[in-house]
């Protein structure tokens, strides 16, 4: 049966604790929420998340669709699926899907790849902004929808009906909006899950049940309407842990449950879109869920509630002079195969590594073209820094006022002569000195003509 | 090919001047150089003109350096203007040496001029970041100061050596510039305040960095026939060299190769060899720089930089005086006017006018680089027996 063959998730390294919230505007939203770095988006999660698959030995030539779900993309209007599959070294050939515009953008991705043909990745990503005391949190999540799935989907449903004022986002603005009429927010969200899941033939025999969650007690009132009782929705409960991640926080509960069922376990996942729609899925079975540490969302580092505002931009308004260092958009893409995938090239003459593989070889001074030669994504460093106020860029000083003062690296591989300068990240730079082994991420790198570059960055592996 | 020599050099004050410009700071600097020569030059017998600049700010990217010379009067003479990041200075003094050795020229003129203190501070680090690799090292989040405590971090671990010997290059540069009424910063300092400033890029704290600054300089080159007219310094070496731009594209960390190359060259134009080097000028943008500069022009072995300085070899009182005009950390660091204004001190002291005097030096050097070492010039003037006005 089609369904979802791997998972895995993925999640920013930072976490405010809703006590910290408390302390300030006197409500508690969520027990913890997960904060993403300056350096962190929809996007780049999203790689992470898929990369940590890629990293369970499945083949990324073999994927043949790509959903890509957010109700935060990087861009208004832009496509993200391309660049997810020039980051991840997937095939040229593949079909493409976007979806956004609610917390359902995760469903339609997931039945969308549950349509296509042949191997789909599906990629559920969300940072959603707005009041800074509502707990916005951040997450993300990777499935691999195959034929012959260890987990099979035998049924989904949908329902619609308008519902209009809940979660919504004006045209251009950053910030999550709601009219905030309690009854008929919770009525609407019951009505549109349990209208889907009431549909399921075997909704009788659910042990799990990952369902909408801006708050750790919706999932609750939701499941009251159903034949479910209060520890299968335990299971699916995620929202405490990472806060709302919008339309990924039930596909984050639904890769816990999943990674706690048993192979005879049923799951229900019960998805809400703003506007006025639900959507249900069964899942027959359980996997093992790369990214969870004993089957649990996995801890992170708690950080000051002023050191989260600040992170997440909301104490940094200043525009910057100077526009960024100058690459042009059409040589920035020439060059997207070294941001991403750390392409070098081997000299045919001498067999010197050289990044980036363009000129002529360091070593030999041949100009034959360079074999493409992909550097390994585990590192090591040659030399370090920490660019504190003042030494940064000004198409870093933003970042630098959001994550603080940052590291660089000069980082060099073992046995392999090329080495390149990166930027560290989710560390603390000073803690990092020569010879300490790194990994490569994918991140935002700088704006330039408004336009949002991403490349590798590095963090320490121990 | 024919001797160059040195008859006259000059600089305005290095420092923050809101009101001038780059055409009147050149003009104080040209003046200066036309008062320094033994006996009165005429200003028309100069015959072609180079002149560095970065062009910072972006004021005038076209066409600057005429706009210098035809300013302080030198109309249609043929001028150049020559950019290379912070060595743009002693590369245009070499084109005006070229000019003198190949006859073209018998009097030729070279210099620099920068503005740098009248931008916002975002544009201001914007352009401080222009000359390293643009696309992936300036993009990892740095600007010179980023690379060069790369360069520093590298240096200390290979050799183990004391990080103290970064505040002892600022204290001692300062010494000397506190006696240069042309320098930018011309105080003293502390090995407490060299030590305990604010971090800029680590190791580097702000005590170890130079300061960004305006100025210009300028320096006459003559034939030997022109020469003989004045009291003139020789040209007995000018050693140019490029470098991978990048730090991370090059296969050391912990040296400059271009720096190294030019001086090899240089010394074997002059025909001595480092040894023989009686002070010099070094191009201290940040302490290590001053580190790495004793061992890539042969003044030590590898990693006994410090040692050279704990010795108190390269003090004004040493056997190898190390930059007695302050260098780029006191005196200051207009981009493109600091090659030739090492010059203005190396002729300062044969003419025995410095203002920290080493004693009748016979042979000076000049060591300019540009960027972390993307290009790199080494000058040797030597006290010559030619004139005698």
């Amino acid at each position: 049966m089609r369904g979802i063959d791997a998972a895995a998730v993925s999640l920013p390294r930072y976490r405010l604790a809703g006590e910290a919230v408390e302390e300030a505007w006197g409500r508690n939203p969520h027990r913890e929420m997960v904060v993403p770095r300056a350096d962190e988006d929809a996007f780049t999660m999203g790689i992470a998340a898929a990369e940590r698959l890629f990293e369970r030995g499945i083949e990324r030539e073999a994927i043949e669709h790509v959903a890509l779900a957010s109700t935060t993309p990087p861009l208004d209007e832009g496509l993200f699926a391309p660049r997810l599959g020039r980051a991840l070294g997937l095939g040229r050939n593949v079909e493409t899907s976007e979806h956004t515009g609610s917390t359902l953008a995760g469903a339609e991705a997931f039945s969308r790849a549950l349509d296509a043909d042949g191997p789909a990745l599906v990629v559920v990503s969300d940072c959603p902004a707005g009041d800074p005391a509502d707990g916005w949190g951040a997450g993300a999540v990777a499935l691999l929808v195959a034929d012959e799935a260890a987990v099979g989907v035998p049924e989904r449903a949908w329902h619609a009906d308008e519902y209009p004022g809940l979660r919504y986002r004006e045209r251009g603005s950053e910030d999550v909006a709601s009219i905030g009429v309690t009854t008929y927010e919770r009525d609407a969200i019951r009505e549109c899950v349990t209208g889907a899941a009431s549909q399921l033939d075997s909704i009788g025999s659910v042990a799990h049940a990952a369902l909408h969650q801006p708050d750790a007690r919706m999932p609750g009132r939701i499941a009251n309407d159903l034949p479910i009782d209060d520890e299968a929705v335990e299971h699916g409960t995620v929202v405490d842990r990472v806060g709302d991640a919008g339309a990924a926080t039930v596909f984050l509960g639904l890769a816990r449950a999943l990674g706690g069922a048993d192979a005879d376990d049923r799951t229900l996942a019960g998805v809400f879109g703003s506007g006025g729609a639900g959507a249900a899925f069964v899942l027959d079975g359980g996997l093992d869920v790369a990214g969870l540490v004993d089957g649990e969302i996995p801890d992170g580092e708690r950080i000051s509630y002023t050191n989260a505002l600040r992170k997440r931009g909301v104490l940094d308004e200043e525009e910057v002079a100077g526009g960024g260092a100058r690459v042009s958009l059409p040589t920035w893409r020439g060059s997207l195969d070294q941001r991403y995938r750390l392409r070098a090239g081997r000299c045919p003459d001498c067999e010197t590594v050289a990044f980036p593989p363009e000129g002529a070889c360091p070593h030999c001074g041949s100009r034959a073209d360079y074999e493409p030669y992909d550097l390994p994504r585990v590192g090591v460093v040659r030399a370090r820094t920490v660019v504190g106020q003042g030494g940064a860029p000004p198409e870093f000083a933003a970042q630098q006022r959001r994550d603080g003062a940052y590291g660089v690296v000069v980082v060099g591989f073992e046995g392999i002569d090329a080495t390149l300068p990166a930027q560290l990240t989710d560390c603390d730079p000073e803690s990092v000195a020569i010879g300490d082994e790194l990994r490569a991420v994918v991140r935002r790198i700088y704006e330039q003509e408004g336009i949002g570059r991403y490349g590798v960055k590095f963090v320490p592996t121990a | 090919m024919r001797d160059a020599y040195v008859v006259g050099a000059g600089q305005s004050p290095f420092g923050s001047f809101p009101d001038a410009t780059y055409r009147s700071l050149f003009e104080t600097a040209f003046d200066r150089a036309l008062d320094s020569t033994s006996g009165a030059f005429d200003p028309d017998r100069i015959d072609e003109a180079f002149l560095g600049t970065l062009g910072v700010g972006g004021r005038q990217i076209g066409l600057s350096a005429p706009a210098v010379t035809e300013h302080v009067g030198l109309h249609t003479t043929p001028t150049t203007r020559v950019e290379n990041a912070c060595a743009a200075g002693g590369y245009a003094f070499r084109s005006a040496v070229t000019a003198v050795q190949s006859g073209r020229a018998d009097v030729a003129l070279a210099g620099g001029y920068e503005v740098m203190t009248d931008t916002s501070a975002d544009q201001t680090r914007w352009w401080l970041g222009v000359s390293g690799d643009t696309e992936y090292e300036r993009l990892s989040g740095t600007t010179f100061a980023g690379v060069y405590a790369q360069m520093a971090n590298a240096y200390f671990h290979e050799y183990d050596a004391d990080p103290d010997a970064l505040a002892r290059v600022a204290v001692k540069n300062h010494a000397n510039g506190a006696e240069n009424p042309n320098a930018h910063l011309g105080f003293a300092c502390s090995m407490a305040d060299a030590t305990d400033a604010p971090p800029v890029a680590e190791p580097l704290n702000r005590y170890h960095c130079c300061p960004i600054s305006d100025g210009a300089s300028a320096v006459l080159v003559v034939s030997a026939d022109v020469a003989e007219e004045f009291a003139p310094v020789r040209v007995a070496g000018v050693g140019a060299a490029s470098g991978r731009v990048g730090l991370f594209e090059r296969d050391t960390l912990t040296s400059i190769p271009a720096s190294a190359a030019a001086a090899e060259r240089a010394y074997e134009q002059a025909g001595i060899d480092s040894e023989d080097v009686d002070f010099a000028e070094v191009h201290d943008c940040f302490a290590i720089a001053e580190l790495l500069a004793y061992e890539d022009l042969g003044f030590c072995e590898r990693g006994e930089a410090g040692i050279l300085l704990d010795d108190g070899r390269t003090d004004p009182d040493g056997e190898l005086p190390v930059n007695t005009s302050g260098g780029l950390k006191s005196k200051g660091h207009p981009i493109g006017a600091t090659g030739t204004g090492q010059l203005v001190e190396l002729f300062e002291q044969f003419q025995d006018r410095a203002h920290v005097q080493v004693d009748s030096p016979d042979i000076g050097l000049a060591h300019n680089v540009g960027g972390s070492g993307g290009g790199a010039t080494v000058t040797v003037l030597e006290r010559t027996d030619v004139g005698g006005a």
